[in-house]
Order: structure tokens, then C-alpha cells, then sequence
């Protein structure tokens, strides 16, 4: 299996004849259950490169770790993607067959997810659950595998390795577990990784250690990096890029430094509104009215247009707003994006 | 994990002490006389029944009796019957025989109900499955005894493949009221391995396990089968036990000597000794079982052990 | 597991009691556990009029029984075995106890569609009869440990230390004793078999699985948020038990209960058949099958009638506490 991906040129590193390192295009993932049709994730785009961290926000439910697991190729019944494209390297992943996925999954494209507790099996040391990476990818030796491991731990940190290679994720604190988490992420050195909010079960201090650590391995293996996160301050921290979901759609896209200065999506403005911020003093924080739409009854046209407060009925109730290019290098889905931005830079000049 | 043993093994003995007090007490504390009852209406000097009440110790208060029981036990000694028959020596016969038959049900069970149960679990709401659901619950809600007669007219009557009754063809014998005795806990035993898998599949580590691209026969033969068999193993390994003091109807329809039998006949026969006997040894067999359990759980999760 | 199912000391058909085990929390997750984003979504109020529905655990799980037809079809037979229970007179004009030694194990025939037992009585209206016996001591049993299960229960979950430590133990001995020995002992002491009786063995034996049941479900609603919330606010021990911890907590202790009567069932008919349970002229399924016994094979119905209305009773509690844990298990779903 490791033959055909070779053929395929999947596994040259670093360099790709393709334009970026990940394009995903118009994908839509929706899953068909009882209650009706779940529509998870209605057309989102977005691309990525080498040494790029892209943030991608989102209220809970807005699809955001659908999406991830749409690119992982994780998604099941009574899941199914039913649109769209998942470049990587220059080929559609949904095109490959089942056994070319699964042996770019986890070594070339790897994910961390949020509760490293319940994310790791508790009856396997944590050295086993690494070193099965190489044992499993690359056919190494239980001992070799967990030489690898060893190095791994250390690389990521965790003190006295050695001795706690054996140890049980249950032992371990929270930070600790994410960090294995990341070893495992990081072992077969993948060109992707994606974290989904993989620091919102930890403390501030963590946090900060767990993103530093993420920043320092992406900077030496110039991977690129997708953070799903809900938190506004961490995508300050770490991210280039940014990607606003809500309701399964994408509503703004660009550079963060840029959104956050001056966002071009009523969404987005509240977002910023919402939270207290060092560079805005004074006033109340303003929480956005209302919650998030249920993604079986998506609401018709612009799906903010009920929390809208710059909502213009009919034309933001009737008509879907495309997500297009607002200025150089920002997209927004609003029909009035303009405005907003313009209402933005008054507002700070 | 010392800390563990250690707290179990003392939780063990007042279980024992209480549970053999209670059997011993029920037996001993019947009104009426048994040595009179045993003799029926035949006539005893008062002599002799002083004699044999002595033997008995049938005049000590019952705690007393309770705790010469035990001191004898310690030292080997279950009682004599009536007749004078050590009772160690019968249940030194009739042990073996339902052994056999508890491995036998054990086997069965096991292997049928992991297979049955792992199958229906994998494929959760195919025809496999649903096909395990509504069988397991005619299986449990036919009682043993109506079980235990239509195996013996299916299958050894009607088509002759495995004998009936006794034991004097060999392990043969052994097969039918294996299959009878071990079917009830077949059921539970299928059901929580389905159940334990359906259950485990859906976890985040097997979510993690698939995200790093191992090929689906790791993800469940070793992630997600290792976590799902803890409950199933416990559960063997307490059943055992179980099956060695309850196959009373098993062994009276398929008329086996076995220890499930004999106590039935001395109840009948007011052989206090030789129920109390062997309700006894069952009691001790089941909490060693526990235990062994209780120890088994620690090394396949561990969670446990730093408790 | 030994013959009969140990009334209270065997497993639910799902799992046997762990005791002590801890509970292994693994959380929903995984790929299937996504839909939780967008079915939880579902159930929320949308602003401008969608339809809000009340998801309580009871009323959903009413909603969810109404349309499984094992549910429907275990009930309604159920009813029925109930009305004849009740009023077997109805079913059948014939005397249960009227001998006629002319008719000894004649078979099946017209008028008399399960022909007739050893001493030449009908057995349908036999058949009939037992229900009642079957039913009275399957309900009273479960009811009465019921109620022993839920306050023991409660008090060792909610006070716990020594409390929970006595109760536990005693649980503990009463599992150590092999149930159908330990039945058989009993009541070969007692001097007249009769319904309470064998009712009140029955009991005795069955109480610690439900109470083992109910204690973890209070241990773990002690501990969760609400109640400590509703402590801090100076609500009486009583008044959390009945408000918060009971109505959920009592769920899989009902479940257990209506499978535990399809338990208690076969186990007198069990107790019945070995010759320790009912006496003599109790009409009991299980005395039924014990004179079958020895005519298996030259007069069958003797076997098969009582077999199959026993069977079938036992089954349809076993479907009705199947559903019942499907429909009270937002996990299953």
C-alpha cells in the first residue's frame, strides 16, 4: 500500500508540483439521520501551505470539526461527504481508494483532538500507543519503535521520559496527555497536522506551553498547520490565517491580523465585539443575540440573517450571500461586506 | 495493587462468615429433631440418642455449633453424616463430576458467546445482530428444566447424537446438559460482549486509533477489543464459580452424580451435614473466584490498580 | 450461571453487576458521535417559529415505545395474560381441580385443546389457572424488593461510608450464597409451602441487585453538578432524593425490575418443579412440568402446554424490559 502512494508521488517531501500543500474546494458533508438531514458542512473552501497556520472558529456546531474529519477521510455512516474536492498534493483524496487514505492518514496528514483523556486508549502505555506509528507505517521493530518513541517524548518535552514511556495516560496531567498527543501527531513527521482545539481542557499556562510547542515543531519542519479552535485569543497567538464558520458555512477569510482589525462579516464584527480586548478600552462587551441555527433547519439566504444586526430583510433572507473577494487577499459572505468594512476602519481611524 | 488485594481480601471475610452462617443456621435451626426424623418411626433408647446428639454437638447453642463447624473445617473435617460417612469423602466424589460439567458449560459459553457477540457488535443492526437480540431472549426467557428436556428429546432422542443421561459414555456424556447449563449465561455473556464493543467503538480512542491510520483489523482486534473484553473476562471468570454450585436441575435431569444432585438428596434426607457441606465449599469456591477476578480486573485495566 | 436465573443475583441481560468496578467513562465520540452537534442543534428553539419539542427522559421514552412493535406486540399479550390471570373463568368453562381418571393424559382433542393431565383434569383450564399464580408472585416479589432496593439503595449512594459499607456487605454475603441452593435450603424449613412463602424466599433473595442498581445511580447523581447546586441552596436531603436524584436514577433500576419479574417467574416455576416451591393443590406451571416428566415422550402436551405458557410469559417481560432500556438509554439511540 505504501507502493502505490509512492507511485502516486504522495510522498515526496516538501516539494509538490500542485499550488499549495492542501486546497479544499466547495466541500459539503452531510449526514442523513432521523431527526432529517444534518447538513454539517455546506460548501467550504480554503488552502494551505507549507509553514501556514490557518485558523479555523466556529461556534460549536458551525462544522468546523466535521470538516477536519472530512480532509482525515474519518467520516462514516450515517456520514457522507456529498460534494467537493480534497486536493492534496495535487490529487482529490476523495478519489483514492480506501487502503491510498489510510496510509496517508496519520503519516502524512495527522490530527489531535481535544480531550487527550478520552483520546488515548487507557489500557496501553503511552509509549506503546506512540510507538505503534512505526510499527504499523513503517514495519519497525517493537524495540526500534520504542527507541523512536523515546526520542519523541523528549522532543515534545516530557521530563523524565524514560521512566513514564511506560506509563498510563491516566498518570499523566493534562498537559502531559496533549503532549503525547502531539508525539503521536508528529512521529512519522506528516505535512499536515490538524488540531482540533487542542487546548480548550487545558489551563491558560498550558495552553500557552502546548501552543509554543506546536509553533516551535512547525517552524522547524515547516508542516502546516489547520487549529480548529473556538477561541479567539488562542487564534491571536499562533495563526496567519483565519477561516470564520458558522452554520457549516465559511463567512470571512483572510489574514488574522487583518480580520481582526477591521472584519468584513457582521459575524465576525460581533465576534470581536463580544470579547475584551487590550487594544479596545471601555464600553460593555456585547454577547450576539440569539444562538446558533440547528444545522437541520439551516435558515434560508444568509444564515446569520436572523442575528443579524445589519440584517436587511428580503435581501438577506432570500439570497444566499457567495463568499467572494471583498479586497486583496479577503473573502467574505455578505452581501453588504463594504459596509462593514468600511463602518470597521472608521471606527478605529 | 497490594493496597487493592490487601482491602479485597479482608472485604472477602466477613462475606464468608456471614454467608456460611447463614446456610449453617438455616439448616441447624429447623425445628424438629433429625435424628428422630431419620429414624422415623423406629424406637431409640434416650442413651443413644444422647450419644448421637453428643456427636452431633446438636445441643450446643448454634453459634457454638457454628464455630466447632468451622474449626473442623480448618482442619479438613466437613462432618460425618448420619450413617457415619465422612462428608468430605462424598463431596471428594461428587466435585469432579459437576467440575467437568462447569468447565464444559464454561467452554461453551464462552467461545459461542464471545463469537456470537463480537459479530453482532461489529456490525451493529445487521441481520447478524438483530438475529442475536431476539434469539438470546427466547433462549433466556425458555427456563433451564424446559430447556433441559427439549435438548434431550431433539437431540438425544429424536436424532441420537449425544446420550441423555449419566455419565458412562465418557466426556461425551458431558456435552448436552453443558450445552443446558452454560445457555442462560451464553445469553449474557453475547449481549455484553455486543454491547461492550458497540459501546467501545464509539470512544474516542478508537476515533484517535483510527486518525492514525492503523488498518481496521488493528483498530478493533487490538484497540478496541482489549477494552471491550474487560467486562466480558470478569464476568467468565465470577460464572465459573456460579456454574459449580447451581446446576442442581442440570444434574437432575440429565441424572448426573454430581454435587448439585446430592445436595438435593440430602435435603430430602435431612443430611444436614452434607448440605451444609457442600454449600459450604460453594461459598468458598465463589469468593476464591472473586478474588481471582477482582485480581484479574487490575492487570487488564490499569486504572484499577492505583486505586 | 446456575439453572435458574439468582433471582437478583444474575445479570441483566445486558450486564452483570459490576459492584465495585469502577465505571469505565467513555465518552460518545468518535466519527458517529459528531451528529451530536447537529441532532443536540435540532432539539433547540430556532428563532422565528420552528418547532420546539420538550425532550424529557420519560416522555421520550414513552414517544420512542409507542412505535416498536415488540413493544406493542409483548404488551398486548401481556394484557391478556393479566385478564386471565384475573378471570381465567372467562377463557374456559371447564373445572381446573374436576377429576376424570377415564380421561388420564388423553391429548389434545375437541373441546379440550390441551387435552387432559395425569388425573384426567383439563389442561387448559390448567394452564389457564397457573397464570395467576405465575403473575401474583412475579409482580409481588419485584414490587416489595423494589421498594427494599430503592431505600437501601438510596441510603447507601447518598450517606455512603458506613452506611454504604454495611449495606454493601450485606449485599455482598446474600451474593455469596448460591441462590437456588440457598432457596432450596429455605424453604425446605419452612413447614407449609404457599404463595407467600415461596414469595417471601423469593424476596429475600432478590433484593441486592436492585439495590446495587439504585445505589450507583445515586452515587453518581450525588455527584453531579445540579445536586451539589441544590445543596448549596439549603434543599433538604429528602427533597433532592425525590426531586433530583430519584427520577432519573430509578431508571435502570426499572428496567431491571420488569426483566427481574420474568426472572421471578421461572424461578418459582424452577423452585416448583425440583418439589421445594408451591405444594399441592397449588396450580403451578412448574408443578405441571414436574408430573410431565417422567411421560416426555409418550404424552408431550404435558410438557409443551404449561412449557410454552411459561416461556412465553418470561418473554414477553424480557421484550418489554429490552424496550424499555432502548427507549430510557439516549446512548442507544
Amino acid at each position: 500500500m505504501r507502493h502505490k502512494t509512492e507511485a502516486l508521488g504522495l510522498l515526496e517531501r516538501g516539494s509538490t508540483t500542485a499550488e499549495h500543500l492542501l486546497d479544499v474546494r466547495d466541500l459539503a458533508v452531510e449526514f442523513n439521520t432521523d431527526y432529517g438531514d444534518v447538513h454539517a458542512v455546506n460548501g467550504i473552501s480554503y488552502t494551505l501551505d507549507h509553514g501556514e497556520t490557518l485558523a479555523i472558529l466556529g461556534e460549536s456546531g458551525s462544522g468546523k470539526t466535521v470538516s477536519a474529519l472530512a480532509v482525515m477521510g474519518l467520516i462514516e455512516k450515517p456520514g457522507r461527504v456529498a460534494s467537493g474536492e480534497i486536493v492534496y498534493k495535487g490529487i482529490d483524496l476523495l478519489t483514492l481508494p480506501d487502503s491510498d487514505r489510510r496510509a496517508i492518514r496519520g503519516a502524512e496528514v495527522a490530527m489531535i483532538f481535544q480531550d487527550a483523556l478520552s483520546a488515548l486508549n487507557p489500557v496501553f502505555s503511552v509509549g506503546d500507543q506512540i510507538a505503534e506509528m512505526f510499527m504499523v507505517h513503517r514495519g519497525m521493530s517493537r524495540k526500534d519503535s520504542m527507541a523512536k518513541a523515546l526520542e519523541l517524548m523528549d522532543r515534545v518535552r516530557i521530563p523524565s521520559a524514560k521512566e513514564r514511556l511506560r506509563g498510563y495516560p491516566h498518570q499523566f496531567s493534562g498537559g502531559m496527555r496533549q503532549r503525547v498527543m502531539i508525539a503521536m501527531a508528529i512521529s512519522l513527521d506528516p505535512e499536515i497536522i490538524i488540531a482540533d482545539e487542542p487546548t480548550t481542557a487545558l489551563d491558560v499556562t498550558v495552553q500557552a506551553q502546548i501552543m509554543d510547542l506546536l509553533r516551535e515543531l512547525q517552524q522547524e519542519t515547516k508542516m502546516g498547520l489547520i487549529l480548529i479552535t473556538h477561541d479567539l485569543s488562542v487564534v491571536a497567538d499562533v495563526a496567519d490565517n483565519l477561516s470564520v464558520m458558522y452554520a457549516g458555512r465559511v463567512m470571512e477569510q483572510g489574514s488574522v491580523w487583518d480580520i481582526y482589525d477591521h472584519p468584513a462579516h457582521p459575524y465576525t464584527e460581533r465576534l470581536m465585539h463580544s470579547i475584551p480586548r487590550l487594544d479596545r478600552k471601555g464600553g460593555r462587551l456585547d454577547p450576539i443575540k440569539g444562538s446558533p441555527p440547528s444545522l437541520i433547519y439551516i435558515p434560508s439566504g444568509c444564515p446569520f440573517h436572523p442575528r443579524c444586526p445589519r440584517v436587511r430583510i428580503p435581501h438577506c433572507r432570500d439570497e444566499v450571500p457567495p463568499l467572494r473577494d471583498v479586497v486583496e487577499g479577503r473573502l467574505s459572505a455578505c452581501h453588504y461586506a463594504e459596509e462593514v468594512l468600511e463602518d470597521e476602519k472608521a471606527a478605529i481611524s | 495493587m497490594g493496597r487493592y488485594i490487601a482491602r479485597r481480601l479482608l472485604q472477602a471475610i466477613p462475606v464468608f462468615f456471614g454467608a456460611t452462617f447463614i446456610v449453617f443456621a438455616m439448616v441447624y435451626a429447623i425445628p424438629g429433631d433429625p435424628i428422630r426424623a431419620l429414624n422415623g418411626e423406629r424406637p431409640i433408647s434416650d442413651s443413644a440418642m444422647q450419644q448421637l446428639h453428643e456427636r452431633y454437638n446438636l445441643d450446643d447453642p448454634l453459634l457454638v455449633q457454628y464455630g466447632k463447624y468451622i474449626w473442623g473445617i480448618v482442619h479438613g473435617d466437613f462432618g460425618k453424616t448420619f450413617r457415619g460417612y465422612p462428608v468430605i469423602d462424598i463431596m471428594k466424589e461428587k466435585f469432579p463430576v459437576t467440575f467437568r460439567l462447569a468447565l464444559g458449560a464454561f467452554v461453551f459459553e464462552g467461545i459461542v458467546g464471545l463469537f456470537a457477540g463480537i459479530l453482532a457488535g461489529l456490525k451493529r443492526g445487521s441481520f447478524m445482530d438483530n438475529l442475536l437480540l431476539i434469539s438470546t431472549m427466547f433462549i433466556a426467557a425458555i427456563p433451564v428444566f424446559v430447556l433441559g428436556f427439549l435438548a434431550q428429546i431433539m437431540l438425544g432422542i429424536q436424532f441420537r447424537i449425544f446420550p441423555i443421561a449419566g455419565i458412562y459414555n465418557g466426556w461425551i456424556s458431558y456435552v448436552l446438559p453443558s450445552i443446558v447449563l452454560g445457555s442462560l449465561s451464553l445469553v449474557y455473556i453475547a449481549r455484553l460482549t455486543r454491547t461492550s464493543l458497540v459501546e467501545n467503538m464509539r470512544s474516542d480512542y478508537i476515533r484517535t486509533a483510527e486518525a492514525k491510520g492503523l488498518p481496521r483489523s488493528r483498530v478493533v482486534g487490538r484497540h478496541a477489543l482489549r477494552n471491550s473484553l474487560i467486562p466480558v473476562v470478569t464476568y467468565l471468570g465470577v460464572d465459573l464459580g456460579t456454574l459449580m454450585v447451581g446446576a442442581i436441575i442440570t444434574e437432575g435431569i440429565f441424572n448426573i452424580p454430581g454435587v448439585g444432585r446430592e445436595i438435593f438428596l440430602a435435603i430430602r434426607g435431612q443430611e444436614g451435614a452434607v448440605v451444609v457441606g457442600i454449600v459450604t465449599a460453594g461459598i468458598m469456591i465463589f469468593i476464591v473466584m472473586n478474588l481471582f477476578v477482582d485480581l484479574l480486573y487490575a492487570v487488564l485495566d490499569p486504572r484499577i490498580r492505583y486505586e | 450461571m446456575s439453572d435458574t436465573q439468582r433471582p437478583g443475583g444474575s445479570s441483566d441481560l445486558l450486564e452483570p453487576d459490576e459492584e465495585a468496578r469502577p465505571e469505565d467513562a467513555i465518552a460518545a465520540g468518535g466519527p458517529g458521535g459528531v451528529i451530536a452537534e447537529g441532532a443536540i442543534a435540532a432539539t433547540a428553539a430556532v428563532e422565528g417559529g420552528a418547532s420546539v419539542y420538550q425532550a424529557s427522559l420519560w416522555g421520550d421514552a414513552w414517544r420512542q415505545l409507542r412505535r416498536k412493535p415488540l413493544f406493542i406486540i409483548s404488551s398486548v399479550l401481556l394484557l391478556l395474560f393479566t385478564v386471565v390471570a384475573i378471570a381465567p373463568g372467562l377463557f374456559t368453562n371447564q373445572d381446573p381441580t374436576f377429576q376424570d381418571l377415564s380421561k388420564t393424559v388423553q391429548a389434545p382433542q375437541a373441546g379440550h385443546p390441551f387435552g387432559y393431565d395425569i388425573l384426567g383434569r383439563d389442561y387448559f383450564a390448567r394452564v389457564l389457572y397457573g397464570t395467576r399464580v405465575s403473575l401474583v408472585i412475579g409482580l409481588l416479589v419485584v414490587a416489595i424488593d423494589v421498594v427494599v432496593a430503592i431505600v437501601l439503595g438510596s441510603i447507601a449512594g447518598y450517606y455512603g461510608r458506613f452506611w454504604d459499607a454495611l449495606i454493601a456487605r450485606i449485599a455482598d454475603i446474600w451474593f455469596a450464597l448460591p441462590t437456588v441452593l440457598a432457596g432450596i435450603v429455605f424453604l425446605n424449613v419452612m413447614g407449609e409451602r404457599g404463595l407467600l412463602q415461596v414469595a417471601f424466599v423469593l424476596i429475600f433473595l432478590g433484593w441486592p441487585t436492585l439495590m446495587r442498581l439504585m445505589r450507583s445511580s445515586v452515587l453518581s447523581g450525588r455527584e453531579s453538578d445540579y445536586v451539589q447546586a441544590a445543596k448549596a441552596l439549603g434543599a433538604s436531603d429528602w427533597r433532592i432524593m425525590r426531586v433530583h436524584i430519584l427520577p432519573n436514577g430509578i431508571a435502570p433500576v426499572i428496567v431491571y425490575a420488569t426483566i427481574s419479574v420474568g426472572i421471578i417467574i421461572s424461578a418459582e416455576a424452577a423452585l416448583s418443579f425440583l418439589g421445594v416451591g408451591l405444594e399441592l393443590p397449588a396450580i403451578s406451571w412448574g408443578l405441571m412440568i414436574s408430573d410431565a416428566q417422567n411421560r416426555i415422550l409418550t404424552s408431550p402436551h404435558l410438557l409443551f402446554f404449561p412449557g410454552a405458557a411459561l416461556s412465553l410469559l418470561v418473554l414477553c417481560f424480557i421484550i418489554l424490559g429490552d424496550a424499555l432500556r432502548d427507549a430510557l438509554d439516549p446512548r442507544l439511540r
